[in-house]
């Protein structure tokens, strides 16, 4: 790397440095607001503040970390460790929804075929 | 060749801190060595116990009140031997020792990527080996939970539970810096020529191994330090509300959950199990073309089917937990998953099968040990597929089926693997083959009664018994059919263990036997380049005089037109 | 015994060692975290109310502070790293030390937090959220302390192999900085998880 990219990549830092400090007020502020789409669903603001955080990791790591311009065996390891992260995460949800899916079957009284009514 | 090498060194710094690959390799092998047999020694204890009820022990008997293992000693006593086994004894020997020693070697590397790593994973595993082993001494014994640790029982369990944390911190660690450093040296060491497509199939096994390590241990990590906070600080992480213990409500805050840490440990034990497995499959596939002087049948899918494996391990964790009362949509998912991951390891195990079809086998110790290792996996495989099914599953479950399917693919499978691979590599280590005929003894004993020890337990389990009773199942009913088989088994167990003073002895005796003249660096005539490019053994500091160049696939044996059956991968 | 590519690149994957050693290592923090965010998200499902009534209210002030305290950290450890290879050896020292300085500025707030938390009886056995609360950050205050020991090493003794092997101790500052912007990447998700929403 030259001197010339490397002053560059300064430049870049600074902006970056500069966006997330905006990015960290928006979600202090966000979390304030109601997103929610109804008083049992908490999910607007839950999503909201993930998407503001995911997007400032996603600064970080492809700046600061240089993964914006890496090499492939990096992307691979990464890609891999991704992918079986977001399944560790996502079972438990998964898990709890099917369950919850199941309960409901038994509460209700069993349909019977040619009963009536 | 820098001017380093030369310089003497301490014998501290050759012997015991080392940062050769080598010698970290024979410290490892000698450690789990020494756990494997102690692990194996509990056993023998606990099949007294199993066999004889309410008799005394012979030899140790000694040690206990009464002479007899009180049924929380005799839970100790499990949970011990499994951790043992798995964390202290299998893993290490396969990547610790064999991978260690072999890795380098194989790829014509000078060492491993960081040689200070590789001495800090060493005495870590150590560190976590004497943790494990202090357990026994504190007040209520070793961790008593199982070696699966299930709260909200090991919660609530006596100290030896902390100290079987704590000591899985060392291990898991340990395991992280051997594992990064495999990877590293294979992605950057291996030697010019030797492209992905030419690596021996046993460093694919470690590659594919190592990831495992690297992305699977962490969780159970973080369910460690979970459990930890449970027991020390106060939390329910894995407390549900209103727990009972004692006829009394548990004074905690309850509002977790005891599945939140069977997910976290089986998202681990499931790649852990194809950790104790892939490596071996490495030790048999070399073991194999050696010695039936015949490329790998379909190499290529060897190598994709072992890849495949290592990453459908990560999604099938659920399969030990169908009576948890998942839904029917999670346990329609693992049961395929389970039936889709069972795919590979028959690819791999028939193109062994098929690589013996018309080769010129030699039958010597190490290929008889890789010869058994094949349909003994075998067993062990297919046993698995009725627990991979929930319908049958939820009968089998906690049964002495679960434990005869295990050890089938562990005991005469990676077991027999190791030994195949020690009676191997044994010349590569100190320049002189271990006795044909002692090894011989070695394998047909071990062979029978290994095979007394676990067959039984399908039998046992298919009628009902459950796992992990002090008594052997003595008080119940539907046990009484097939209780006489208990005293087979432990009579099979105990001869195993005589079978394998053979090994013993053999082991000391060559290693202090006095040859004249150099070692055969090549005693089994084999292609890849641990054989054919080292100085001769033993090895001394460095690995190759001259960095090898590799110009050939790993098992170019019995090459028409060739003046040997075998070319080395470095010749031109 | 020399170990090849330890400072220069091997042309086939175009890394030296120990980029590819930090990048698998971050790789098993990214699955140790992950599964303490597991945990997180299914103590979170499986509660009737979240956070569970009778809880503390986490400092959002103090956090936010330092949120922009860890981000700064980064940006400095970055500016470490750039200096180098600009060939500043000076500014190396100032970035760096500035590094120590927000870490250990992290480390004061955090301090505070805990003591005001736990002084009102609020401990880790209090409830799940707090639990959780504790293991998460107490892990992560761990991972801080870890790479003040390093950039510390690196800033003092270890800064002598600017010397003898400026390309190697550029490589180390790169590598030590990964493993940094990783530990503020972490809060950066552990903060609205925990604090926010
Ligand atoms: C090839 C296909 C395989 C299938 C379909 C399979 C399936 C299963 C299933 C479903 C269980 C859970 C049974 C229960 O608890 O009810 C189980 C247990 C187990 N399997 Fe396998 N397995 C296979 C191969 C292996 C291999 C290769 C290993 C090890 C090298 C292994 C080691 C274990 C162990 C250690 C347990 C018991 C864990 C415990 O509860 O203590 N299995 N297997
Ligand atoms: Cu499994």
């Amino acid at each position: 790397m030259s001197h010339d990219d490397i002053q560059h990549h300064v430049k870049t830092y600074i902006k970056v440095f500069i966006a997330l400090m905006f990015l960290t007020l928006l979600t202090v502020g966000a979390s304030y607001i109601d997103f929610d789409i109804s008083p049992q669903f908490r999910s607007g603001a839950i999503f909201v503040g993930l998407a503001i955080a995911s997007f400032k990791g996603y600064m970080v790591a492809s700046e600061f970390m240089h993964l914006n311009n890496e090499k492939k065996m990096i992307y691979w390891v990464l890609g891999l460790t991704v992918f079986f992260f977001i399944f560790c995460l996502s079972i438990p949800v998964l898990w709890e929804a099917n369950l919850m899916g199941d309960t409901n079957f038994e509460q209700s009284p069993p349909k019977i075929e040619g009963g009536h009514h | 060749m820098s001017s380093q090498d030369h310089h003497e060194e301490s014998f501290i710094s050759k012997y015991i801190f080392s940062q050769d690959h080598k010698w970290i390799g024979i410290q490892y092998g000698i450690t789990s060595l020494v756990f494997l047999l102690f692990g194996f020694t509990l056993m023998m204890v606990m099949r007294w116990q199993l066999a004889y009820p309410d008799t005394v022990i012979p030899f140790v008997g000694w040690m206990f009140e009464d002479g007899m293992l009180s049924p929380d000693m005799y839970n100790s006593f499990g949970a011990m031997h499994g951790t043992i086994m798995i964390f202290l004894g299998v893993v290490p020997m396969v990547v610790g020792a064999f991978g260690n020693y072999l890795v380098p070697l194989q790829i014509g590397a000078p060492d491993m990527a960081f040689p200070k790593l590789n001495m800090a994973s060493y005495w870590t595993y150590l560190a976590g080996g004497v943790i494990m082993v202090y357990s026994f001494f504190v007040p209520g014994g070793a961790a008593n939970s199982g070696w699966t640790s299930y709260p909200p029982l090991a919660d609530i369990a006596t100290t030896g539970q902390t100290i079987w944390l704590f000591g899985m911190v060392f291990l898991i660690t340990s395991s992280l810096l051997g594992s990064m450093n495999i990877i590293v040296t294979i992605v950057q060491l291996r030697a010019e020529g030797l492209t992905w497509g030419r690596l021996p199939f046993f460093v694919w096994a470690q590659f594919v191994t190592s990831f495992l390590l690297v992305l699977a241990f962490p969780p159970l990590e973080a369910a460690g330090v979970l459990q930890l906070m449970d027991r020390l600080a106060g939390t329910s992480f894995f407390l549900p509300s209103g727990l009972v213990v004692g006829g009394e409500i548990l004074n905690v805050s309850g509002g977790g959950s005891p599945l939140l840490w069977q997910h976290l440990f089986w998202f681990l034990a499931h790649p852990e199990v194809y950790v104790l497995i892939l490596p071996a499959m490495g030790v048999v596939a070399e073991i194999i073309a050696n010695n039936t002087r015949k490329p790998l049948w379909g190499y290529k899918s060897i190598v994709f089917a072992s890849v495949w494996l290592g990453f459908m391990s990560f999604i099938v964790w659920a399969h030990h937990m169908f009576i948890t009362g998942m839904g029917q949509g999670m346990s329609l998912f693992f049961q395929t998953t389970t039936m889709i991951i069972s795919i590979p390891s028959v690819i791999i195990l028939s193109a062994l099968f098929i690589t013996l079809w018309g080769g010129k086998i030699r039958f010597n110790t190490p290929m008889l040990f890789a010869l058994a290792f094949l349909p003994m996996f075998g067993i062990g495989g297919l046993t698995g597929l009725p627990l991979g099914l929930a319908p049958t599953d939820i009968h089998l479950h906690d049964t002495y089926y679960v434990i005869g399917h295990f050890h089938y693919v562990v005991a005469p499978g990676t077991i027999f693997a190791i030994f195949a691979g020690i009676y191997f590599w044994f010349p590569k280590i100190t320049g002189k083959k271990l006795n044909e005929g002692l090894g011989k003894i070695h394998f047909f004993f071990s062979l029978i009664f290994i095979n007394g020890v676990f067959m039984p337990m399908f039998i046992q389990g298919l009628a009902g018994v459950s796992r992990r009773l002090a008594d052997g199942g003595v008080s119940y009913a539907h046990a009484a059919g097939v209780l006489e088989w208990n005293e087979f088994m432990s009579m099979s167990a105990w001869l195993l263990g005589v079978a394998q003073i053979p090994f013993i002895i053999n082991f000391f005796m060559t290693i202090f036997k006095k040859v004249d003249g150099v070692a055969d660096p090549n005693p089994w005539q084999s292609t890849t380049i641990e054989w054919t490019d080292t100085t001769s053994p033993p090895l001394g500091h460095g690995n190759f005089e001259i960095a090898p160049v590799v110009h050939r696939g790993p098992y170019e044996y019995s090459v028409e037109g060739a003046s040997e059956d075998f070319i080395p991968q470095t010749k031109k | 015994m020399q170990i090849p590519y330890n400072e220069e690149l091997r042309p086939d994957t175009g890394l030296y060692n120990a980029k590819l050693g930090i990048w698998i290592f971050l790789a098993s923090e990214i699955m140790l975290f992950g599964g303490l965010f597991s945990a997180y998200i299914m103590l979170r499902v499986g509660a009737p109310v979240w956070p569970p009534l009778g809880t503390a209210q986490l400092n959002i002030p103090m956090a936010t502070f330092n949120t922009v305290v860890l981000i700064t950290s980064s940006v400095t450890m970055v500016m470490a790293w750039a200096s180098l290879k600009m060939n500043n050896f000076g500014k190396f020292k100032m970035y760096m030390g500035l590094t120590l300085l927000f870490s250990a500025m992290f480390l004061v707030v955090k301090y505070f937090e805990y003591s005001a938390k736990l002084s009102h009886g609020f401990t880790p056995a209090h409830d799940t959220f707090l639990a959780i609360y504790y293991t998460m950050t107490g892990l992560h205050v761990i991972h801080i302390i870890a790479g003040m020991i390093v950039n510390g090493y690196l800033w003092m003794p270890g800064s002598k192999m600017w010397k003898s092997n400026p390309e190697r101790f550029t490589n180390r500052i790169e590598v030590a900085g990964l493993y940094w912007h990783f530990v503020d990447l972490v809060w950066i998700f552990l903060f609205p998880s925990l604090y926010l929403l």
